[in-house]
């Protein structure tokens, strides 16, 4: 059996506090094998709607499909199975190593007094080392870098063996060459990837569709060229822009004037 | 190491990354049905396990050295041999040792000691157990059992009963009292932190720490504007605990108590580390956060009452005792948990054959003891704490 890259749906989500709508009537689709980023200025709601897919805020109204199954209708484990997160938690207050960390993202295949399995074991070490972890695996995990904390937290998102990986702000605190081979090497594990991401040029150099949010709204959704645009970037963070192209990659890339 | 990650970065995937991506892609093999239930640690490698078992071994032999101390050591002084001899003599069910001892003795040790140093460790593993899961439930390492109020409730509803002389309930009317004192803290406790939907960490610390400091006050109240001018001493045994009043009837509902609530706590050892990844991150790797704090505090907290009711306020055990174990084996409850109660029995029954001998014939509440070493390795920590923080930060 193999995992395969999963599909998701976002449809007519609104998600409200009080009488504040966060997220305003947002539908998006990540078709399997897709990577979708989630741009927008601060408070454009994007974690927000992150949130609505592994399942800390109810939609108010819509729904959250995963292969076709209402998340907020199936049980937390059997959604941690589908869809795994890397999000800014740091678990640093108390003594865990760092494959004790990893090692936490089994738990939703596990039954009660499930011991780890021989397969358990070679998934986390295969993490590790395909993170460069391994020399850190027995090391506290509050005693490691920024960037490498980032990592440990993508190896338990990638041990727990979803379809979907939902990542908020992965490239935060990250110095250039630790964003680019992290988002590198999500690209090359071949998920289903939505990500919140706050770099517009990292986003249109490793995403297939752009997804512009502004105070909890689509504001433009699409290929990286339809959605960075002079128009969008007035309209959305008030700033103006000149696209032009990457010379290497051919990308599209942003240059505020 | 740079280097080397741009080399494999940038070049072609090398067939190493591609069988590991591989390994990742691979589902888990069929579930093997009657396989054996046995805890393992995680990706242990011998060595690790190894050390770990040596770590057991050591901790149940301090745990019966202290045990055998606390059977010697007394205010009627029975030579040690005799002392062991009875032991025997008991656990055997007379059939080894023929007895040829002062009746006195036997008595002494079976009906006094032997109960006594069960009580002392049945509750000290009960409070190092509860401590473990109240930090991972509050998120909070620098956090115990009396967090709940529950400790101060306890020792409220004895001294309750004890200042208006309500004995309605027989021998056992303070241990009730003191018992639903704790629970009624633990429910005003609980609805304070729920209020308003979610029941954070946080809040759940604060609303703790003003019921106690309430609760304290009201103890306080009660003992100072009572007439009974030995009040103040025999609110001691409830404040600062002690197992003095030790008996065999007094032990099964402490020890079934502590046998469920720690398989319970074993069973649910896995989703006890994942409340420690944070409370989203605990969501996103499958956990059912609300439900699962509040079933592991209510739990907690009936052992905590349960605890109180028997020997009084303990204080730092449940606080410093997840400590030391963490530093030897770890924060995964797996391991955590088994340890903790063994040292944590070990450290009350240290703890009261220092709080007998000390003084005596006459004996300290235990609790002085354990607040005197306790206290200071509490200051030691926060400060450790205080300069890893200033290191990383």
């Amino acid at each position: 059996m193999t995992i395969v890259p999963g599909a998701l749906t976002i449809e007519d989500v609104s998600f409200n506090i009080g009488a504040a709508r966060l997220v305003d009537d947002v539908s998006l689709e990540v078709a399997p094998g897709e990577m979708v980023g989630l741009l927008g200025p601060n408070g454009a709601g994007k974690s927000t709607l992150l949130r609505t897919v592994y399942r800390i805020n109810r939609p108010s109204e819509g729904r959250v499909l995963v292969d076709g199954e209402d998340v907020w209708k199936r049980p937390s484990a059997w959604v941690a199975r589908h869809v795994g997160a890397v999000l800014q938690d740091m678990p640093a207050e108390f003594p865990l190593t760092v494959i004790d960390i990893v090692a936490m993202g089994r738990s939703a295949h596990k039954a009660l007094l499930e011991p780890d399995t021989g397969h358990d074991r070679r998934l986390i070490e295969a993490a590790l080392e395909l993170l460069q972890l391994a020399p850190f695996a027995g090391r506290p995990f509050r005693t490691l870098s920024g960037g490498e904390r980032q990592r440990v937290l993508l190896a338990r998102a990638l041990v727990q063996q979803p379809g979907i990986l939902v990542l908020d702000e992965p490239t935060n605190h990250l110095d250039i060459h630790y964003q680019l081979s992290l988002l590198r090497f999500i690209r090359e594990i071949g998920r289903t990837v939505i990500a919140a991401l706050h770099d517009l040029n990292l986003a249109a150099m490793f995403c297939d569709r752009l997804c512009l949010m502004d105070r909890g709204r689509v504001a433009a959704i699409g290929t990286p060229d339809e959605v960075l645009t002079p128009v969008t970037m007035r309209q959305v963070y008030g700033i103006e822009a000149h696209m032009t192209r990457h010379p290497a990659t051919g990308r599209i890339w942003m240059m505020p004037s | 190491m740079r280097a080397s990650e741009d080399a494999e970065d940038q070049g072609e995937p090398s067939a190493r990354r591609e069988a590991l991506l591989t390994v990742l892609r691979t589902a888990p093999p069929p579930r093997r049905r009657g396989g054996s239930p046995l805890m393992m640690a995680p990706a242990g490698e011998t060595a690790d396990r190894t050390r770990l078992l040596a770590l057991g071994a050591g901790m149940v032999a301090v745990l019966l050295a202290v045990s055998l101390g606390g059977l010697i050591v007394g205010s009627v002084s029975i030579p040690a041999p005799t002392t062991v001899a009875i032991l025997l003599h008991t656990l055997s069910g007379g059939w080894l040792m023929a007895p040829e001892w002062r009746d006195a003795y036997e008595i002494i040790v079976v009906q006094t000691r032997i109960p006594r140093i069960i009580l002392a460790g049945v509750v000290g593993a009960s409070l190092g157990v509860s401590g473990m899961v109240i930090q991972a439930i509050v998120r909070n390492p620098l956090a115990g059992p009396s967090i709940l109020g529950v400790s101060s409730g306890a020792a409220t509803g004895a001294v309750l009963v004890m200042r208006f002389g309500l004995i309605f309930l027989g021998a056992f009317t303070l241990h009730i009292a003191a018992f639903v004192g704790g629970l009624a803290a633990l429910t005003v406790v609980f609805w304070i932190a729920r209020t308003g939907g979610r029941m954070t960490p946080t809040r759940l610390v604060l609303a703790g720490i003003a019921m106690s400091a309430v609760l304290s006050a009201l103890t306080s109240l009660l003992v100072l504007t009572s007439p009974d001018p030995q009040l103040a001493a025999r609110v001691l045994f409830w404040t600062l605990g002690g197992f003095g009043s030790a008996q065999w009837k007094l032990l099964p509902i402490p020890v079934i108590a502590l046998t469920l609530g720690l398989a319970i706590m074993l069973l649910q050892a896995r989703r006890l580390n994942l409340l420690m990844a944070g409370d989203e991150s605990a969501v996103a790797l499958g956990l059912n956060v609300e439900q699962f704090r509040r079933a592991m505090f209510v739990l907690t907290a009936a052992l905590t009452g349960i605890t109180v009711a028997v020997a009084g306020v303990i204080g730092f055990v449940g606080l410093i005792m997840p400590h030391i174990v963490r530093l030897l084996v770890g924060a995964d409850h797996r391991r955590a948990l088994p340890a903790v109660a063994v040292l944590g029995a070990s450290f009350t029954i240290a703890a009261d054959l220092v709080a007998r001998s000390i003084i005596a014939p006459l004996e300290l509440p235990v609790g002085i003891v354990t607040a005197l070493v306790g206290g200071p390795f509490f200051i030691w920590l926060l400060r450790r704490d205080a300069r890893a923080l200033g290191v990383t930060k």
